[in-house]
């Protein structure tokens, strides 16, 4: 049995696979080694450490011309260094000319960047790479799902930029549950009263709030979107149908991430309420990682109350 | 056009692809023709007589490569490769026009022989130290070249690659500045304290040289002696923004302006009247 400290051991962990059995995976940090707890790539694979210092436009650039050349490289460090400092390397010289990088973005969320504060949290960055055209986009919900993610992204050609916490997610999959790229995941069907959409590292929340709901007698269908992009508009839809009302729960901004993704679906095919639980476009604060989620407006309770809200509304 | 070895042939070549830029940007009524003149007897000394490529298979794995960093120079690059084959110069026709392959900043998914997408500034040499970095991991024999403004080297990126370079001792990286004095605003020497260029390139650990960049003779040896270095090599190029247009150099209007149908008759002239297909 595989067992990881996080998402970030897990992805490492993926990565020395992948590149015991294809030369062409490298990875390029921006000292970020320790921090994507990867020494042991370093180790094992010295020649495919790309290590270009403090310079996160330059991993990404550097990335594009590894890329331009056959290579397979995966940048990881902090989201926000990724998604907004080297965002013109990323939009411009990788998905731009549809070249094969791979971005992992850790301290994703609030919860993920918890006592450093704001500069170490990053809850825009889904919503920013949503934003460039031709980049999957995928925030799975634990350490065994990352571990499968980033397998799944490594398996096909173009730019993906996957999201990555800190070492204190919540393990919610068995370690041999799959991860389909580009499909969400129904995890609790008890019925159709309202839909319940999470994404990343707060999917144990919603699960606690499907479960308090129906102590309620208010039947939830919980759903865990891991791929932002391309959005699984069919099966989304289709719960939308079936619900009537939903809500979506990210540790993000409430603009640019899930909720955005669920209300286009919704727009398009089936308009209905929706509720969004998430940051509520406010710079958060230092804490206990717990404690930022349940302060910022992500509180079992808060899920709770969102979707007895958007149930009112119902048509 | 073929490979040529003399200086006299790759003066022709230059006006030829001078003529070119100054059509394409006249026909289109748009782009930057000061800025591709400059480059253009580098750019043809290049393409002519130093990169190993191979116009009928543009993405061979062991080709020399070529990054226009600084983009908007294009029009001379798409000169250098329909001349060199890559292209029937009758795509110039589309240049900056919906379809064409012949995009405002160079696009390596739709042009033929672009190594690199580049046009916003400072970017090139990073993907050129990928490419570099790539060569060597690999063992593959290719030299990446990237051609850098004056002006674009402001850009703090250029000095985290130029760093990165001298880490992984790219000697197989090869960077030209083209050190034409001027940018989009106004002189270099006005708009920032970069001057004097050089020094900060040794400061770095770069093989450095200046040379006269329109002197095709110091051009070839220059780049003899850059695949010589021990270290990432650096060419600072002294050039003249609009260089071989009397009415255009170093006016630095020039630096996106579109000549009119008598400025394209005076270049027909002094470049030669070359073809234009």
């Amino acid at each position: 049995m595989s067992s990881y400290k996080g998402t970030r051991e897990a992805f490492t962990q993926a990565l020395l696979a992948l590149a015991a059995s294809d030369d062409r995976f490298l990875l390029v940090s921006p000292d970020s080694l320790k921090a994507m707890r990867a020494t042991s790539f370093a180790e094992r694979f010295p020649d495919r450490y790309i290590e270009v210092g403090i310079a996160e436009q330059n991993a990404v650039a550097v990335a594009a011309g590894l890329a331009a050349s056959g290579l397979i490289p995966f940048v990881a460090t902090y989201a926000g260094f990724i998604t907004m400092r080297a965002c013109e390397q990323l939009r411009t010289f990788v998905a731009y000319p549809q070249l094969n990088v791979k971005f992992i973005g850790i301290n994703g969320g609030i919860f993920g960047g918890e006592r450093e504060g704001v500069t170490h949290q990053f809850f825009e960055d889904l919503g920013i790479v949503r934003s460039i055209p031709g980049i999957t986009v995928v925030a799975p919900a634990d350490e065994h799902q990352v571990y499968q993610a980033v397998k799944a992204i490594a398996a096909i050609d173009g730019p993906v930029y996957l999201r990555a916490g800190n070492g204190r997610e919540h393990v919610v999959y068995d370690e041999n549950a799959p991860f389909e790229l580009g499909k969400i995941r129904v995890l609790r069907e008890y019925g159709s009263d309202v839909a319940l959409f999470a994404s990343g590292f707060v999917l144990n929340r919603a699960l606690e709030a499907a479960e308090t709901l129906n102590r309620q007698g208010i039947k939830a269908t919980l759903a865990d979107v891991h791929t932002l992009k391309p959005i699984d508009s069919e099966a989304i839809a289709a719960i939308l149908q079936r619900c009537g009302a939903a809500v979506a729960v990210e540790d993000h901004n409430v603009i640019g991430g899930l909720a955005d993704a669920v209300a286009m679906v919704s727009t398009e095919y089936c308009p209905v309420p929706i509720g969004r639980v998430g940051l509520q476009d406010v710079f958060p604060g230092s804490g206990a990682a717990e404690d930022v989620l349940d302060h910022y407006g992500l509180s079992v309770g808060d899920i709770v109350n969102a979707a007895l809200r958007v149930m009112k509304k119902k048509k | 056009m073929a490979e040529v070895a003399n200086p006299a042939e790759l003066q022709k070549i230059a006006d030829q692809l001078r003529l070119d830029v100054v059509k394409m940007v006249h026909d289109a009524k748009d782009g930057h023709p000061g800025p591709a003149l400059s480059i253009a007897d580098i750019v043809a000394t290049l393409y002519f007589k130093e990169l190993n490529i191979d116009p009928q298979n543009p993405y061979w794995e062991d080709r020399d490569r070529f990054i226009l960093s600084k983009g908007h120079a294009c029009t001379v690059l798409y000169a250098a490769l329909a001349r060199r084959g890559y292209f029937p110069a009758a795509e110039f026709a589309g240049l900056r026009s919906l379809g064409s392959i012949l995009q405002g900043h160079p696009c390596m998914k739709k042009t033929p022989g672009v190594d690199a997408t580049s046009g916003s500034l400072g970017n090139g040499l990073s993907i050129g130290v990928g490419m570099a970095i790539a060569a060597k991991y690999r063992q593959k024999p290719y030299y990446t070249y990237v051609m850098l403004g004056d002006g674009e080297i402001q850009e703090g990126i250029v000095w985290e690659a130029a760093m990165c370079a001298k880490k992984y001792r790219l000697d197989n990286l090869i960077a030209f500045v083209d050190n034409n004095g001027w940018q989009s605003g106004d002189s270099v020497e006005n708009v920032s304290g970069l001057l004097p260029i050089l020094p900060k390139w040794e400061a770095f650990g770069w093989h450095c040289q200046s040379i006269d960049g329109h002197d095709f003779a110091q051009i070839i040896e220059a780049v003899a002696n850059a695949k010589q270095a021990a270290a990432p090599a650096v060419i600072v190029a002294k050039t003249v923004k609009g260089k071989g247009l009397a009415f255009m150099e170093n006016d630095n209007s020039w630096h996106k302006r579109v000549p009119d149908d008598s400025q394209l008759a005076v270049a027909r002239k002094v470049l030669g009247g070359g073809a234009d297909e």
